[in-house]
């Protein structure tokens, strides 16, 4: 990781984790608390439990949260009571959503590249800002505060009002790491009316306790090997297929780890009869790389589609290659979203030239049939996952030039070796191989929900499933580990 | 102005060309993922070409044209002739 991310990511530590007993604990209480109280008293209950929660982190910084909404309402009234200059208000509302996170997120990096420039023109540098944490969840509560501000200017959102702004923003499931989340699909949930039903505490548990063992069991324990592959102090340069394993291990570690987390939220929100969207569909079974968007991250492909590249590119039907420029350039943006690092903005470069280049592949064999062959389908979908494995490296390495060494090792210079423990390809390929059977074992599980044909062992596999998720939650607890997502 | 059955066959002739199969009237295109970003650009472009009319985008979101009957509705609020 860089060092501006490793600051940030340092005093992030708190005692309410999401994949931690106190948090366990706290919402065992907020939903027995949410049900037993009437239905009238249950937002501002929930407005209250989303504020201790983010509090529990930095007391202060829930001036962030409230600051963006404050801003963001004060801007939609005016969008509302002056419509002929509606743009100008929502533009305004935009800017300071984009100038807090910047200031937050982006004042260091954007000193440092300055620096760099201003070095080789021999001219003085600034000096860098005094490090400030990055308040939790900013880059996801300010996507969604763009998005309602945009949808208030299309009137998509009638009568806004400044308590169902704050509780869309601060409803503490989603709000600080996703899922990103609309407006018009959230705040129409926030009436909290819906009659107690245990429906909500299975489906709820089924999603909370799976995300539990995808963070604690799985994504950890990954953690643990991938960072010393990737940290590692080692002058020799990494072979060929320990290179490749540490990446893989990458790939499935922010996986789980990220889908995990999305579990826990949409299962915390189902507990109280809420339903959030989901966030990913098994995205290492795509067979190109415009399907694994369409599997990964969904609610941000979701944003960046509806509020950044149909806007931006209608005024392009005509010119494909400013469609495939501005495509390159969207994806660019959203490494950026990830983090303040070049590693990120080159993932997400890569990406885009992924996506341009099947887009190219796929016009150009437009009546090929030996393109429509299984073979030529195989690898097209082993050649996906090479190159998504291939850009998790800038993404994850300590710095550009790690990311060029492993890179090279996995490419050009070609070694053999394999130099870490057992244990950790073993696991990797045991996580593999749970990747490729997920999708089946959940559409046969979806099927029998759909035709009601529950087999009768569910009856007591299911409290069995909760008692070993929770066993392997607590075995495999770290304190201290967390959510990639987090310092997003 | 055009009539909403010439927009919907268009509709329907449009989106089946780019899913690359017929499609009924409630089927989702867009939250189904059966059409991606650069195909809803693709779907106006091509509306615009077959009916001769411009769409306006501005203030417009690609959930507006989840399904034939979506892009009838919409096509019918925000259309105007070609320029030329």
């Amino acid at each position: 990781m860089s060092s501006i991310r490793r600051d940030a990511v340092s005093v992030l530590a708190s005692d309410m984790q999401i994949n931690s007993l106190s948090y366990l604990f706290f919402l065992v209480a907020a939903v027995a608390v949410f049900w037993c109280i009437p239905v009238g008293w249950r937002r501002p209950f929930v407005l209250v439990a989303s504020v201790f929660f983010y509090a529990t982190w930095n007391t202060a910084f829930v001036a962030v949260p409230f600051s963006i909404c404050v801003a963001v309402y004060g801007a939609s009234r005016l969008m509302i009571a002056k419509p002929a200059q509606s743009r100008r208000w929502m533009w305004m509302g935009i800017a300071m959503v984009i100038a807090v996170l910047g200031f937050f997120k982006y004042r260091n990096f954007a000193i440092a590249n300055w620096n760099s420039l201003m070095l080789w023109f021999g001219a003085r540098p600034l000096s860098f800002a005094a490090a400030i944490a990055l308040p939790l969840g900013i880059s996801f509560y300010s996507f969604e505060a763009i998005s309602y501000l945009i949808d208030v200017r299309q009137n998509r959102l009638k009568n806004p009002r400044f308590t169902d702004l704050s509780l869309f923003i601060m409803f503490w499931p989603h709000l600080i790491a996703g899922p990103i989340v609309r407006a018009r699909e959230l705040m129409p949930q926030l009436s909290f009316a819906a009659k107690f039903d245990a429906k909500f505490i299975f489906e709820g548990l089924d999603r909370l306790i799976w995300g539990l063992v995808q963070k604690n069991v799985i994504a950890n324990t990954l953690g643990a090997w991938v960072d010393a592959g990737f940290l590692s102090k080692s002058v020799r340069l990494p072979s060929t297929p320990d290179s490749w394993f540490t990446a893989i291990a990458f790939g499935l570690q922010i996986y789980f780890d990220f889908a995990g987390y999305s579990n826990i939220a949409i299962g915390t929100a189902r507990l109280l009869g809420i339903t959030l969207p989901e966030n990913f569909r098994y995205p290492y079974n795509a067979a190109n790389p415009v399907e694994f968007w369409s599997r990964w991250h969904m609610t941000l492909s979701r944003w960046v589609r509806d509020y950044l590249f149909f806007p931006l590119n209608t005024h392009f039907l005509d010119s494909r290659t400013a469609l495939y420029t501005s495509l390159i350039g969207t994806m660019c943006l959203v490494g950026l979203w990830h983090g303040a690092g070049w590693g990120f903005v080159i993932w997400g470069a890569l990406h885009g030239v992924y996506l341009v280049a099947y887009r190219i592949v796929e016009a150009w064999g437009v009546g090929r049939a030996w393109l429509k062959a299984s073979a030529t389908i195989a690898a097209l979908r082993i050649g996906t996952l090479a190159a998504i494995t291939a850009a998790w490296v800038p993404f994850r390495a300590a710095s550009v030039q790690k990311a060029g060494q492993m890179l090279g090792a996995m490419f050009f210079r070609l070694s053999a070796g394999m130099h870490y423990s057992l244990g950790f390809y073993l696991f990797t390929a045991a996580i593999v191989l749970l990747c490729a059977v997920e999708p089946y074992v959940a559409q046969k599980m979806a099927a029998w929900d759909l035709a009601g044909t529950r087999p009768s062992w569910r009856i007591v596999a299911r409290p069995l499933a909760y008692v070993c998720g929770l066993a392997l939650f607590i075995i495999f607890d770290e304190h201290n580990a967390q959510f990639i997502y987090f310092q997003f | 102005m055009l009539d909403e059955n010439t927009i919907r066959n268009a509709a329907r002739e449009t989106a089946s060309e780019i899913v690359g199969r017929s499609v009924s009237d409630g089927q989702r295109l867009i939250s189904s993922g059966l059409i991606d970003s650069l195909s809803i650009l693709k779907l106006i472009g091509s509306l615009e070409k077959k009916l001769h009319i411009k769409i306006s985008t501005d203030g417009l979101q690609p959930d507006d044209l989840d399904d034939v009957q979506l892009i009838t509705e919409t096509v019918q609020r925000v259309a105007r002739p070609a320029a030329d």
